[in-house]
């Protein structure tokens, strides 16, 4: 059925040289991230001009002799109780590994049918994946696609993704208060240590001090599922973008107790609280004698996203605190880059920090744990693939030149798809 | 340093309750605790301080007992020779004053109001004061919290009380300072269902984390008194608890709510470490079981909010807040190097699932290096703060030792619990505990299952509510009344006073405890019977013995269903317990006529005795005396086995069948130290002790042909010797009080022990003739008596009368005599000087227990000074 995977079969011993398709997958508790690389048409018809170029079927072309791997680092997302939407993504993916000169590769490495090129129907396809449904789910992908996961472990590769996007991408990190967005230029030398806050539906807290070298050494059972769950509980929202959305209109006051409210409507100073401050999450949900349809859903749902981004920035800050570590960065889908809930974790980290600590945000949040896990591929294979390129490089690191980034229009944008031009150099 | 007269300017008007014209310090300045006299204040004053929070109100109040003082001759020479500053010292030590804890609901404060003003509390001494006219100006009383604002104005109305607002950190903090330094095993921690009370060492508290969750959650960092920061909290706390709970459930209070979590099962709404990995996550140590993200699960199911448990919801919740709070807790205490977390506040209220969480929660992010604790009186951290805050109280400077805590009927109630009316007099007690056994399993806490009986009810059973009906607070602690004795003090000769511990019966280990509480079930009915003939079996007396039994079946209940409900509970507590029953249904001394019977028939025969013993020579005679005291410490109402005895025969018959079983080795059989130090060996005569201090056990036999016996050979080696007697009856013990009369009795008999009587001022009557003649013969040494400070079978010498410690600086021999003071109590503990531990085993299970040995045998324990 697809003739040029049988093909990439009869090199097996070489590892796809020429088409070694990379696509990985991070299937957490509410999202499944994907992220493939794809050749970019235009820049393939450039590079061939250029370099010897890496053809879209080039089994026997040896790909020794293409330094250069111009294409789309591409993001994408599903929720992970629509995984069969996700499934028939990647198989419709397939499909297009078949075309031409489509070359789909990156964060997985297809090993596609080794034990049996001649039956296609019988191959088992190989895809680097992470998260806890990339065991929960492996059955599925292996019954329905014959899809094979190799499980890499996810905070390996969050952190990979994390160090590979601060030390390689531009703009990668950037500080969010007060709608302000400022990128932040963080110098490869001096990255480590840093704290790296994950906040899926849980939140990990991951000290890394290099690669390879990190410790999970706090985290949370308060996270962006805590948000969804409640969310989803109090509110009739059918998603958690929809959620997000009521946040961004709300108003925390008709649902929080603030400390105005405790005295008086004056600060109590003394402890050096303002009288906006929230003294208790919730806690005006007590003293009146409504019900919950009382409430509108667009407050609950900021006094929940504020109640939770709060909790996290103050349990990040103390954790950064306790390791002497000077930067923070926070990721995962819980942000989605919502500013909302940047500012309300900078304000924390800044309110409990007395302003000495920064909320750091990457631009590409969601996708640290896809992206360690492409990166994983490295291990098995890629790196060979680029093995005898003279480019002077890390041996054992891919090297992304960053054409251009596709950032999306705006920064609210809830949409977690889009690309990054870039070239992939030989290691 | 006399106080001043009263109406004083600046802040006397924030202390209407003392009635301080004419005060004047009564007795020497340079004494320790000074005590003030208040000639123109009534007998029953108190202080007021009130804690008015949304949804209860906390009162903490003093009363204070002026008491008799009995300054006989007798005292004053036994003073002299002790070198005791002659001062208002007290006979009694159950006196001085009283710390009382009542919580009412806020929105029922009319109740509190007509609880204010039935026990005059608003007025204190003004009653009886009629002087000027300024007693029209309006009291002043400390209050803390919200609501002080909010009812000042129904305050002024009803009872003619300004409330004087008070700082609320401020109170929270000076409150658990208080508790903390002054009130023995005040904070525990409790994992997995299991308190554990733990002991601060005052001198080492600071500095502390304090974490006040109320709506929201503050931390504070204590350094001190007054010293201290609100370094951090949070927002998520029990209002957000209380504020989603009401959201998503539907239920109408807070306590519905933490109730609801009892029966809740979370796994239904969090996402756990396991529905992710669908296993544990061992590489960073997290089990399936770990909660990944509160209320995950809901983000993966299309469910409606109704379709969820509300017992689900409010238990995820409850989770998700208490770990939460741990967590930044002991960030926060890492962060300033605080070795301690204390946690207090409403949201906790002795929820044994919300503490649970909280220390699971510390522990695990801790990894075992730290641990939550929680106070005992945690309600009450803002009332007693408050109360702190008026000046003078004296309390600032009282320590540990000189705080009894005592569980009358009602306190379990009024304190721990909101009911029943408050009870002005002993009638309306025993009304009250009349209609409370009728209602019966209505009434929370302590339930009395033994039917309505007469004289003699007894019995006990675990309460069946337990189980049916899960209480929200079902472990909530007992708060009882803070008696404040400044006269106890630390007894000086302990060689560790900070590790010394007196139970050697452990009653956390529950087999243990049920032995005990059944024994003492048992023992009921004789006990009752004892008590209500000791007051002539009158009518009255058989209702208050009823009334005692109830509330004594009603705290041994409580026990058993929670064994911590008052605190770190040894068998000494659990033995004063009973005797601080009887003696709040007045019974003064059960044991009286029993007391008298036995003394007289021993005291016939203790010249007898005395002939016999001087027929021997020294070493057979030490070794006689020893098997003496042993032999007659078989007298013991205390003990179930020889109350059957007795109705066998007679006192002197069982003691001599008792003497000639006394077959050595005894059990513990350190005799030949003892005689080695007492009479040396060859021709090296050791010098004899200085003084040596006898606590003696029991009436009759015991004391008149046992301990006296001994004191006597003591005195003929020139070693002083100090009887030393419990200060209120317990049991057949003989009091300090009897002593004298015994000795002056025995003295009859006995040319050594008349003159030391006459030395010791034990023999007013004699006394001039010692002190006009006393040239023709040479002064003997002296025997005394002191009083111990205690009402118990047990000693604690953590809390013993001044009268004790004065006399035990020139000791250098101790002898404890008894099951309670040598085996219950101190059988492990060690002193500065010799001691020697006496006692017959008369309860089998310990006998098996502490000495592998069986029912009668015997202890003789000979220590050397450490």
């Amino acid at each position: 059925m697809d003739p040029r995977r049988a093909e990439t079969g009869k090199n097996s011993d070489q590892i796809q040289s020429g088409h070694v398709y990379h696509l990985a997958l991070d299937i957490g508790g509410s999202l499944a991230k994907l992220v493939y690389f794809t050749k970019n048409d235009e820049h393939i018809v450039g590079s061939e001009k250029k370099k010897s170029p890496m053809k879209a079927s080039g089994i026997s072309n040896s790909s020794r002799n293409s330094p250069v791997l111009n294409g789309r680092l591409n993001f994408k997302k599903f929720e992970t109780s629509k995984i069969n939407d996700c499934l028939e993504f990647i198989n419709s993916m397939k499909l297009h590994l078949g075309g031409v000169y489509k070359i789909v590769m990156i964060a997985m490495v297809m090993n596609a049918g080794c034990q049996q090129p001649e039956s296609p129907g019988s191959q088992t396809i190989t895809i680097k994946a992470t998260g806890g449904g990339a065991y929960k789910y492996a059955d599925l992908f292996k019954e329905k696609f014959r899809i094979s996961l190799d499980k890499e472990d996810e905070m390996d590769c969050l952190v990979a993704g994390a160090n590979f996007l601060l030390e390689t991408i531009h703009q990668e990190a950037f500080t969010y208060m007060g709608n302000q967005k400022q990128f932040v230029w963080i110098d490869k030398n001096d990255l480590y240590p840093y704290l790296l806050v994950n906040i899926g539906s849980g939140v990990g807290m991951i000290k890394v001090e290099g690669d390879g070298k990190f410790e999970r050494v706090s985290g949370t059972s308060i996270g962006g599922g805590t948000f969804w769950g409640l969310g989803k509980l109090l509110t009739k929202c059918k998603s958690f973008d929809e959620l997000l959305d009521l946040s961004y209109r709300g108003n925390n006051r008709a649902v929080d107790m603030l400390v105005g409210d405790i005295y008086g409507g004056m600060d109590y100073s003394k402890i050096g609280l303002s009288s906006t401050t929230i003294a208790s999450s919730f806690g005006r949900a007590i003293s009146e004698n409504k019900e919950r349809d009382d409430y509108k859903p667009e407050d609950i749902a900021r006094s929940l996203l504020r109640m939770i981004s709060n909790n996290i920035g103050q349990i990040s800050y103390l954790t950064a605190l306790r390791f002497g570590l000077k930067r923070i960065f926070f990721g995962g889908f819980f942000i989605r880059r919502h500013p909302f809930t940047m500012d309300t974790l900078s304000v924390a980290v800044n309110f409990w920090s007395k302003g000495e600590a920064k909320a750091m945000f990457l631009q590409h949040e969601g996708f640290l744990g896809a992206v360690g896990a492409f990166m994983s591929s490295d291990k098995h294979g890629l790196k060979e693939l680029l093995a005898n390129q003279k480019v002077e490089r890390p041996p054992s690191k891919l090297s992304f030149s960053l054409d251009q980034t596709q950032v999306p229009q705006q920064d609210g944008e809830l949409n977690g798809d889009e690309s990054i031009e870039c070239s992939v150099y030989g290691a | 340093m006399a106080t001043k007269g009263s109406n004083s300017i600046h802040r006397s008007s924030s202390r209407p309750l003392l009635d301080l014209s004419k005060a004047e310090i009564q007795g020497n300045v340079e004494e320790k605790y000074p005590t003030i006299l208040l000639p123109n204040q009534s007998d029953d004053l108190s202080h007021l301080a009130l804690d008015i929070g949304g949804s209860l109100i906390k009162l903490v109040y003093f009363s204070r007992h002026e008491d008799q003082s009995t300054n006989d001759k007798r005292m004053k020479i036994l003073k002299d020779k002790l070198g005791i500053l002659n001062g208002n010292r007290r006979s009694y030590p159950i006196l001085g004053g009283r710390l009382h804890f009542v919580k009412f609901e806020t929105n029922k404060i009319n109740e509190c109001l007509e609880f204010i003003y039935s026990k005059k509390l608003h007025c204190g001494g003004w009653e009886s004061h009629h002087s000027d006219s300024t007693n029209d100006q309006n009291a002043v009383i400390k209050a803390t919290g919200g609501g002080a604002f909010k009812f000042a104005d129904l305050f002024k109305e009803r009872l003619g009380i300004s409330l004087d607002k008070e700082d609320e950190m401020d109170c929270l903090v000076a409150g658990a300072n208080f508790l903390l330094k002054a009130i023995r095993h005040e904070a525990y921690t409790h994992m997995e269902g299991q308190k554990e009370f733990i002991q601060i060492d005052p001198n080492d508290l600071f500095p502390y984390l304090l974490v006040n969750i109320g709506s929201g959650v503050s931390m504070i960092k204590v350094d001190g008194n007054g010293k201290f920061e609100r370094v951090s909290g949070t927002n998520v706390g029990g209002g957000t608890y209380w504020g989603l709970g009401r959201l998503l459930t539907n239920c109408s209070s807070f306590d519905e709510l933490l109730e609801l979590s009892q029966k809740g099962d979370n796994r239904t709404t969090d996402m756990l470490v396991g529905d992710i990995y669908g296993t544990d996550y061992p590489k960073i140590g997290l089990s399936a079981s770990t909660i990944a993200s509160s209320f995950g699960k809901a983000t993966l199911e299309n469910k409606e909010l109704e379709e969820y448990r509300p017992e689900d919801i409010s238990l995820s919740l409850l989770r998700m807040i208490s770990y939460n709070i741990g967590q930044i807790s002991y960030l926060n205490a890492l962060r300033f190097g605080l070795k301690r977390i204390f946690f207090g506040g409403f949201f906790i209220r002795g929820h044994a699932y919300t503490m649970d969480a909280i220390s699971f929660a510390v522990h695990f992010w801790s990894k075992g290096t730290a641990q939550a604790m929680f106070l005992r009186h945690e309600g009450f951290l803002g009332a007693l703060g408050a109360f702190m805050s008026y000046e003078k109280h004296g309390l600032d400077d009282l320590m540990v030792h000189q705080f009894v805590e005592r569980f009358p009927m009602g306190a379990p109630y009024t304190g721990g619990k909101i009911h029943g009316p408050p009870l002005r007099n002993l009638n309306e007690k025993i009304s009250w505990m009349e209609k409370f056994l009728q209602k019966g399993t209505e009434i929370t806490a302590p339930v009395p299952m033994t039917p309505p009986g007469t004289t003699g009810l007894g019995g006990f059973e675990v309460p069946l509510s337990k189980g049916s009906t899960l209480r929200s607070d079902a472990s909530a602690l007992n708060v009882g009344v803070l008696h404040l004795i400044p006269t106890l003090e630390v007894f000086p000769l302990l060689v560790d006073p900070k590790m010394y511990e007196p139970n050697t019966v452990d009653l956390s280990d529950h087999s243990e405890l049920e032995y005990w509480l059944t024994i003492l079930s048992e023992h009921l009915p004789d006990l009752v019977d004892k008590a209500v003939a000791s007051e002539g079996g009158t009518d009255d007396s058989k209702r208050r013995g009823d009334a005692f039994a109830r509330a004594f079946s009603a705290h041994l209940a409580r026990l058993m269903e929670e064994p911590a409900a008052y605190g770190k509970l040894g068998l000494a507590n659990l033995l004063e317990m009973r005797e601080e029953c009887l003696r709040e249904f007045q019974f003064v001394d059960a044991y009286r006529s029993i007391k008298q019977r036995e003394n007289e028939a021993s005291l016939a025969v203790l010249h007898d005795l005395l002939m016999e013993l001087d027929s021997l020579d020294e070493e057979t005679r030490l070794l006689t005396l020893i098997e003496g005291v042993l032999a007659a410490n078989i007298f013991d109402w205390g003990s179930r086995a020889c109350v059957d005895l007795y109705h066998k025969g007679t006192i002197i018959e069982i003691y001599r069948m008792s003497r000639n079983k006394m077959q050595r080795p005894w059990r513990v059989d350190d005799f030949d130290a003892f005689k080695e130090r007492m009479l040396g060996s060859g021709d090296k005569k050791p010098l004899p002790h200085g003084r040596a201090l006898l606590f003696v056990d029991n009436s009759g036999a015991d004391i008149v042909l046992g301990m006296l016996p001994l004191a006597r050979e003591l005195l003929r080696r020139g070693t002083e010797v100090v009887l030393v007697g419990n200060s209120l009856p317990a049991l057949n013990d003989v009091t300090a009080m009897e002593l004298p009369d015994i000795v002056a009795e025995a003295a009859k008999h006995c040319d050594i022990l008349r003159r030391a009587a006459e030395s010791g001022g034990l023999l007013v009557d004699a006394m001039t003739n010692t002190l006009d003649g006393s040239k023709e013969k040479l002064p003997s040494v002296a025997l005394m008596v002191v009083e111990n400070g205690c009402g118990s079978p047990c000693i604690d010498f953590r809390q013993v009368s001044s009268e004790l410690a004065a006399a035990a600086k020139d000791a250098d021999l101790i002898i404890l005599e008894g099951m309670g003071r040598s085996l219950h109590t101190n059988l492990y503990a060690q002193f500065k000087c010799d001691a020697l531990k006496l006692a017959m085993v008369k309860n089998q299970r310990l006998a098996e227990k502490l000495v592998q040995g069986n029912i009668y045998d015997c202890v003789c324990k000979y220590e050397p000074a450490y």
